[in-house]
Parts: structure tokens; C-alpha cells; sequence
């Protein structure tokens, strides 16, 4: 899915102040790229992505995709979200909340992936019967993953999905995210906080300025994967993005 | 599992002992039978009486549970309608807190001259006094999913009516039950008290002839059989919500 985000502009206002959380962003994302947004706590990366799955109405701007409207992607069944919590039905077991998602796609949308296969893809067959209390932060995220997957939309949008877990399971599910998402191939956007994951797994990587949150840097990682911190290209594009985002420190300081 | 059969032991020997204290004082001191009568005549006068305090007991049994059946239909549902329709929360609410707000001590005899001596008063007392826990509890679990479900349900494109039926109605169960335990042992005093006013039968019509005539082993018995009524009631109603409720932490078996 293409993604053109024009002039977008975000208000937060209640009665008493008004907060604006993005100005005037404008970017492009062709369809099947994998884009990492990073940036400084608060700067707008989960109101840019409320937006763009139709959770959030835009004070002014426009977000398009594959030329129509979010809310009509939505409808369409061609986004899928997925947050730091894992949001999990605690009275449905691992098949029951894939199954749940799966049941509200359009009738004349027959999915390619059964409910056992998408939870073999996550490594989860033997947990299909375990209600989500049993199960590991990590396995719960995973599960979380099988949902997502088993959804078949054509954009993801995660919050920082892995950034509660331990190191450990977060290196794990990263790895494993990217061979999830290969096959099919969805435009990602993701908001990270970790660069080294950025780089690991983005094919391109927007940064952020501080609130009100502004694009400052935009590096595009012409690298094939798996990659390997050792290539000299890997350290050169961490050498400009460590910029990129110094940038952004010298602003909030500058503030 | 062996943490809940232990807290069960250690419950009957605070009553045991509640009761020895109770028997040894009365002994003691020699207090007069129409002042206090001891456990052991209380018993004594059930074992006497099987057959009139069991009708009685079965009669505010039955009355309870029909008004607390229409006390947690009516509350339920009202609270899906106002979960469905917003706008009316405030009016409705204003309502059930004055109607909650009136003494129903004074209502249960205005009742009765309105209703008659039968089981009808009763069962609107119960209900009226079981509705309002249920009515708030409901509701607040009908709202009270978690942002970041309702935010799935939302990119799912689910209809009002689904998240009501996959999300808000499930999560206002543990809601339920916490009412539920709430107004099952006030259904039973509701059905008493209403009985008080004036009834042909019932637990709280042997009571007031007991009182009236200063035979308090008869109204301490029909005190103990509410007391062990009321407790049935609160553990069966938890044993349910351990098994319907059951992915709450302190249901789950360990
Ligand atoms: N519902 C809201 N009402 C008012 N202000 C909000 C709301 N949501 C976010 N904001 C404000 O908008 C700005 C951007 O928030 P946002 O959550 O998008 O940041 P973020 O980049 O995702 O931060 P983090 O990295 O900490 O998750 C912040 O200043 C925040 O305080
Ligand atoms: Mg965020």
C-alpha cells in the first residue's frame, strides 16, 4: 500500500490547552516498504500512526492511501495495528483471539492462512488451546503477531510492539517479524526507540524532531538482510543517523 | 486451591469460637433467656421446629430470589441501555440514586398497604433494593475495556454491537459477580424486612411474632438460618464466578 502524507497537521486541544503533536509533515512511503519511525518521547510517532489507522481524525493535512482515505482503508479491512501491550481477549484462548480478527473480514475475503497455520508461522501450534494468562509476556506478543498476520492487510502499523519485553525475546521476535513479513510483504510502519532495530530491520528510517514533532531526517538502508553491524555501509548509515537524531537532542536542548 | 480450603478451616474456627464465647458468657453470667439465649437453645429450637421454619425459610428463600432475579434483570439491562445509548446515563442515574436514597424501611409498609399481605410487596422490595448494585456495577464494567481494545476493535471495523458482544459484555462479567455477591444477602434481608411490615409466612413474619412476644430463641434461630442462608448464597455465587470468571488472577487454579 502507497502511503502520501501532505501537510499533515495535529492539534491535541482541551479546554484549557492545545498541544500541537505534529506540523506540517509531509512524506511518501511506496507500497511494501518497511519504514522505521524513531525520534525523541512525545514528538507524534503514535499520534502519526492513530492517524494513519483512521484511530485519529487529523486537525488538518491529508493521509492517502493507494489514493483513498484512511477510514475507507479501514473499513476495508487493509490495516492492521498492533501496540506495546498485547491486547489479548483474556476469556478467548490463542485460537479463539486469532479466529476473532479473522471474523470480522469481509465474507467475499476468504483468508489464504488458516487459524493453526498462522499460529505454526509464530511457533505457537502447541499453545492454540492456552488462554492468554498461561502464557510468557513474549508468547503473548507473539500471539499478538499470529493475530496480526492472520489479518492479511496490506499496511501494519506497530507501536513500538516488543519494546515491553526483555532483550532476549525482543532480539527473538524481531528476527522472526521479518520472516513474517517477508512473504507478503505489507507496508510497515514502525516506531522504535532502538536504533539498532531500526537498522536491522527498516528499509528506510524516518526521524523525528521533539515536539511539535517535524521529520528532520529521512535514510533510506540500501542493505540486504539479515544484516551484520561489521559491514562498513551498516556503521556509516548508524554514523548519520546518530547525526540525524543529535540533531534533535541539540534541538530539545535548544528549546 | 490448598490456600482456599485452609481459609475455609480457619473461617468455621472463628465461628466456633465466636459461638463457644457466646454459649460460655451466657452460662457464666447466667443471662436470662429473654435477654440472650444461648447457641445451644437456639439449636435447640430449631431441632424442635423443623417443619415451620423450614416452610418459612423456603418461603423468603423463593421470595429473594425472585426479586433478586427481577433486581439483576432490570439492572443489567438498564445498564446495556445506557451503555448503548449514552445520552440517558445522566437522567437515569438521578433516578436510581434518589429511588436508592429512600429509605425502603419506609416504603415496605406503604407497599403492603398497596400490594396486600402476599408475596408481592416482598418481591418488590428485594428487587428494588438488589437493582441498584447491579444497575452501577454493570455499568461501570460495561465501560470499563481497556483504550487499547477498544483501539483494536476500532482498526477491525467491528460494529457498535460487536464490541458490545466480544468485548464490553465479557468484561462487565467480573462486574456482575462483584454485584451479584453484593445483593444476594441484601436480597434476603429485603424479603425480611418486607415480611416485617406484614406477611402470612416467612422467616421475617416468625420473627416478628417471636419479637412480639418475647420468645427470643425462636428469633435468634430464624437469625442463624439467614446468617448460614446469606454465607450459602456468597460462597455458591463465588464458586460460579470462579468458573465463569475464570481468566481473573484469583480464580485461576494453581
Ligand atoms: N489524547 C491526547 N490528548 C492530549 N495530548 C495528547 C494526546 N495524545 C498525545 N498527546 C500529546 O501529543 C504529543 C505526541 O504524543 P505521542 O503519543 O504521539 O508521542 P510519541 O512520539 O508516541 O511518544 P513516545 O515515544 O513516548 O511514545 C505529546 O506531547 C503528547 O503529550
Ligand atoms: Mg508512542
Amino acid at each position: 500500500m502507497n502511503i502520501q502524507v501532505e501537510a499533515l497537521t495535529h492539534i491535541f486541544a482541551n479546554s484549557r490547552v492545545q498541544r500541537t503533536a505534529l506540523a506540517e509533515i509531509n512524506f511518501g512511503v511506496k507500497s511494501g516498504q518497511f519504514v522505521a519511525l524513531i525520534g525523541p518521547s512525545g514528538c507524534g510517532k503514535s499520534t502519526l500512526l492513530r492517524l494513519a489507522g483512521d484511530l485519529l481524525h487529523p486537525t488538518r493535512g491529508t493521509i492517502t492511501l493507494d489514493g483513498r482515505k484512511p477510514p475507507e482503508m479501514r473499513a476495508a479491512h487493509e490495516i492492521a495495528w498492533m501496540a506495546q501491550s498485547p491486547a489479548l481477549l483474556p476469556w478467548l484462548d490463542a485460537r479463539q483471539n486469532v479466529a476473532l480478527a479473522q471474523r470480522f473480514m469481509p465474507v467475499n475475503r476468504h483468508p489464504r492462512l488458516t487459524v493453526d497455520q498462522v499460529l505454526e508461522r509464530v511457533g505457537l501450534s502447541d499453545a492454540a488451546g492456552a488462554f492468554p494468562f498461561t502464557l510468557s509476556g513474549g508468547m503473548q506478543q507473539r500471539l499478538a503477531l499470529a493475530r496480526l498476520l492472520a489479518l492479511e492487510a496490506s499496511l501494519w502499523l506497530m507501536d513500538e510492539p516488543f519494546a515491553a519485553l526483555d532483550e532476549i525475546s525482543r532480539e527473538r521476535l524481531t528476527t522472526e517479524l521479518l520472516d513474517l513479513w517477508q512473504p507478503f510483504h505489507p507496508t510497515v510502519l514502525w516506531v522504535t526507540h532502538n536504533i539498532y532495530e531500526a537498522l536491522r530491520l527498516a528499509d528506510r528510517i524516518l526521524v523525528f524532531s521533539p515536539s511539535p514533532g517535524r521529520i528532520v531526517g529521512d535514510l533510506a538502508i540500501d542493505l540486504p538482510r539479515p544484516r551484520s553491524e561489521a559491514n562498513p555501509r551498516f556503521q556509516q548509515i548508524l554514523a548519520a543517523l546518530r547525526t540525524a537524531l543529535g540533531s534533535t537532542a541539540n534541538a530539545q536542548v535548544a528549546q | 486451591m490448598n490456600g482456599k480450603r485452609k481459609s475455609g478451616w480457619v473461617a468455621l474456627t472463628i465461628v466456633l469460637i465466636f459461638l463457644g464465647g457466646w454459649e460460655a458468657a451466657v452460662r457464666i453470667f447466667d443471662v436470662p433467656v429473654y435477654i440472650l439465649p444461648s447457641p445451644s437453645r437456639t439449636f435447640e429450637t430449631l431441632a424442635a421446629n423443623p417443619q415451620m421454619y423450614l416452610q418459612a425459610s423456603a418461603l423468603t428463600l423463593g421470595e429473594s430470589l425472585a426479586g433478586l432475579l427481577i433486581g439483576v434483570l432490570t439492572g443489567g439491562l438498564l445498564a446495556v441501555l445506557l451503555t448503548l445509548l449514552p445520552g440517558l446515563e445522566g437522567g437515569v442515574m438521578t433516578l436510581a440514586i434518589l429511588m436508592k436514597s429512600t429509605p425502603l424501611v419506609a416504603i415496605a409498609p406503604l407497599l403492603t398497604i398497596w400490594l396486600g399481605f402476599g408475596v408481592v410487596p416482598k418481591i418488590v422490595i428485594t428487587a428494588l433494593m438488589t437493582f441498584f448494585p447491579v444497575l452501577v456495577n454493570v455499568l461501570s464494567g460495561l465501560q470499563h475495556v481497556e483504550p487499547a481494545l477498544t483501539d483494536l476493535f476500532h482498526s477491525w471495523n467491528a460494529s457498535r454491537w460487536e464490541v458490545f458482544r466480544h468485548l464490553r459484555l465479557p468484561t462487565a462479567l467480573p462486574f456482575l459477580f462483584a454485584a451479584l455477591k453484593i445483593s444476594a444477602p441484601l436480597a434476603l434481608i429485603g424479603a425480611v424486612v418486607a415480611e416485617w411490615t406484614g406477611a402470612s409466612g416467612g422467616l421475617g413474619r416468625t420473627m416478628w411474632l417471636a419479637y412480639t412476644n418475647l420468645n427470643l430463641p425462636y428469633l435468634f434461630a430464624a437469625i442463624f438460618i439467614l446468617a448460614a442462608g446469606g454465607m450459602t448464597l456468597f460462597r455458591l455465587l463465588g464458586w460460579l464466578e470462579r468458573k465463569v470468571v475464570f481468566w481473573l488472577p484469583d480464580s485461576r487454579e494453581s
